[in-house]
């Protein structure tokens, strides 16, 4: 269902890690020899919901119990980037409504299954519909809808 | 009476427990699903068929957690409180003993926030994101401790004394007082807060007579259902530099040159010393240098580490407070560090006003060191391994060197790193697990007891560990046949007589007498 591919260390997906080695939050860093001059491009704050104000109420969950993940510098971003062309998950026009509820539930790859205990049924489903939002309907998504 | 050889509860009880907890709670927050349960359990585990919950109970409040131990309490069902339940490495969200019902606090979410004096009082729920915004929607005046993983609970690491890297790094030592529900339903204050009204109960620890803070960390005695945590004053300026070092040798002389500044307290952080593949596990896949099984070769590591350009370790020191404090400790820093002829030493330096640096040394959240689950490249993970040892170079070389000669002798990729505390390092080891290989995942278990079994050769014990050896731990701490583990079973059978909280946590076995357990 989406869109797979190979070119998984090149693009975006280095700029992301090397971002991450460079800046040595957690791991060892870079020698500066490697980083542009003027020193490594910051590692941008995490997003969270004060930093988005005008957020809509899935998008809203979203940030509330995904995107420490799945936002610019997270886990679940640096992992997709390793085998996806789009690794944010806001920015994928790929994603069946569906597919989001199954792999947050049953857990996909290295990524922990959400139980209902911590995100509902109710606010999973508003999660999903915004992640929805720029796949078409006939893919399963909510594209022309009014999730978002 | 729950006990540590029981097949787990019957189904006749689950199910009237499950019914008395939809009364109490809600039936929305109760979860006996056969996929609420198998999300429960534990992503990284080594034996994917231990530690099944039966089901899960989401309390929104500490008197509806009250309400649920009083039903376990009367059925004798077994519960296991997680905060958040991102333990991983440790267990994640699984308990220790099969068909216990999780007590998942996730929910509970209140924060207050005492501005002037710089505390916090935080239910469990409350993750380190969601601090973070709190604090940074209030102008960020205090700053957080983060972990490697700042997915889970404040609460949570601290009670399973987790550390971050700033100052504050030691979290469970900015523990200032607790309200907790016993197995009996009621509900305690500890430290000042057992005072009616007391505004000092996030101010002072002890109270008046014995403290039981630490009592409740790491055990089983009782489920938190706040806890007041000590917040590190925004600093006036950050100075610093990240290190690294050529050879493996470098470890012994870096300890001893960073263990006395550390006690001195020119150096107030809690830095951690990280081997290559700690920065490396991070940044790609083990596939991608090598088809060979075993431990990594020294060819394979050279040209890991000439890549991404990473030292065989790494530190990142940084200064906090006062710039014109920080501007006289930083040459004495440098030059400690220049005398040690590291690799490469990159500055760092922040002041009050300017973009901070996003990362653990400013207790920003972060999540992606968790990608080194992906260092096998299928499905994966790590165990913990993390032993406590003196702060002396000799003490950790030979260590290191015993440790790293165990991960060649078992096939395994060696991960670990030397965290500084005020006067003890811990060297937390990830395993790195590759759960699509059935010949490594053998190994695992036996090459674990190993180290265990080495470290307490040399009188080291674990600070922390996972689920599958919290017995084996226990028993490492062996002073007097077990005192201190019949002395905690005492304790727990006084205050938990049905033995519902957490069995099994810390080996600490509701029923046992005399040590039986261990």
């Amino acid at each position: 269902m989406s869109t797979l591919s190979k070119s998984a260390l090149t693009g975006a997906c280095t700029a992301v890690l090397i971002a991450v080695a460079a800046c040595g939050s957690g791991a060892p860093a870079q020698d500066a020899k490697d980083a542009p001059q003027g020193g490594p491009p910051p590692m941008p704050a995490p997003i969270t919901l004060s930093s988005r104000p005008g957020a809509g109420p899935g998008e809203k969950l979203f940030i509330e119990k995904c995107v420490m993940c799945h936002g610019p510098n997270g886990m679940g971003t640096g992992l997709l980037a390793r085998r996806m062309d789009v690794a944010l998950l806001e920015e994928r026009e790929d994603l069946p409504a569906d597919y989001v509820i199954q792999a947050a539930r049953m857990g996909i790859g290295n990524m922990p299954a959400i139980p209902r205990g911590e995100v509902s049924d109710a606010d999973m489903q508003q999660i999903a519909d915004y992640l929805a939002s720029k796949t078409p309907k006939d893919m399963g998504g909510t594209l022309g809808g009014d999730a978002r | 009476m729950v006990s540590k050889r029981a097949q787990g509860p019957d189904p006749a009880r689950i199910r009237q427990a499950r019914a008395a907890f939809q009364a109490a709670l809600g039936a929305d927050n109760v979860f006996f699903g056969e996929e609420d349960a198998a999300a429960y359990n534990d992503k990284f585990a080594v034996d994917d068929t231990l530690h099944h919950p039966s089901g899960a109970i989401a309390p929104g409040s500490a008197e509806e957690v009250q309400a649920a131990l009083r039903i376990a309490s009367e059925v004798g069902i077994p519960l296991w409180p997680i905060s958040r339940g991102k333990n991983l490495g440790y267990g994640g969200s699984a308990p220790v003993l099969a068909d216990s019902v999780i007590l998942d606090l996730s929910r509970m979410k209140k924060i207050e926030y005492d501005e002037e004096n710089g505390t916090v009082l935080l239910e469990p729920g409350v993750g380190f994101y969601d601090l973070y915004d709190f604090l940074k929607a209030r102008g960020m005046k205090h700053w957080l401790s983060t972990p490697g993983n700042s997915w889970g609970s404040v609460v949570g690491n601290a009670l399973d004394r987790g550390v971050g890297y700033t100052p504050y790094g030691e979290n469970t030592s900015k523990i200032c007082g607790m309200e907790v529900a016993l197995a009996d339903g009621s509900l305690v204050r500890t430290g000042m807060g057992a005072l009616e009204g007391s505004p000092t109960w996030q101010l002072y620890r002890y109270g008046f007579g014995p403290a039981w803070d630490q009592l409740f960390v790491q055990s089983n005695f009782g489920v938190v259902t706040k806890m007041g945590l000590w917040l590190m004053p925004e600093p006036e300026s950050l100075m610093g530099m990240d290190v690294e070092f050529d050879n493996p040798e470098d470890l012994g002389p870096l300890i001893d040159t960073l263990a006395p500044l550390r006690r001195e307290g020119l150096l107030q952080q809690s830095p951690t010393i990280g081997n290559w593949l700690r920065a490396a596990a991070v940044l790609t896949t083990r596939s991608e240098w090598t088809d060979q099984p075993g431990a990594l070769s020294d060819e394979v590591i050279s040209a890991i580490r000439k890549k991404y350009r990473v030292g065989w370790w790494g530190v990142s020191l940084r200064l906090y407070g006062r710039e014109e404090v920080n501007k006289a400790a930083y040459p004495i820093l440098e030059k400690a560090m220049n005398d040690l002829k590291p690799l490469s030493m990159r500055p760092a330096q922040w002041k009050r006003g300017e973009p901070l640096e996003n990362s653990g040394w400013t207790g920003t959240p972060i999540s992606f060191p968790m990608q080194n689950a992906n260092w096998h490249g299928g499905r994966g993970g790590h165990i913990g391994f993390s032993p406590v040892l003196p702060q002396s170079g000799t003490a950790a070389m030979a260590q290191f060197k015993r440790t790293y000669d165990r991960y060649r002798e078992y096939g395994m990729d060696y991960q670990a790193s030397f965290a500084f505390g005020e006067r003890h390092l811990i060297n937390v080891n990830a395993v790195l697990l590759d759960k699509d290989d059935p010949a490594m995942m053998g190994r695992v278990d036996p090459f674990l007891r190993q180290l265990v079994a080495d470290a307490k050769a040399q009188g080291y014990g674990e600070y922390r560990t996972h689920l599958d050896y919290m017995d084996l731990v226990a028993s490492t701490y062996d002073f007097n046949d077990n005192a201190l583990l019949k002395l905690n079973e005492r304790v727990k059978n006084a205050l938990d007589p049905a033995g519902v909280i957490a069995p099994g946590k810390s080996g600490i076995w509701p029923g046992a007498k005399g040590g039986t357990s261990a």
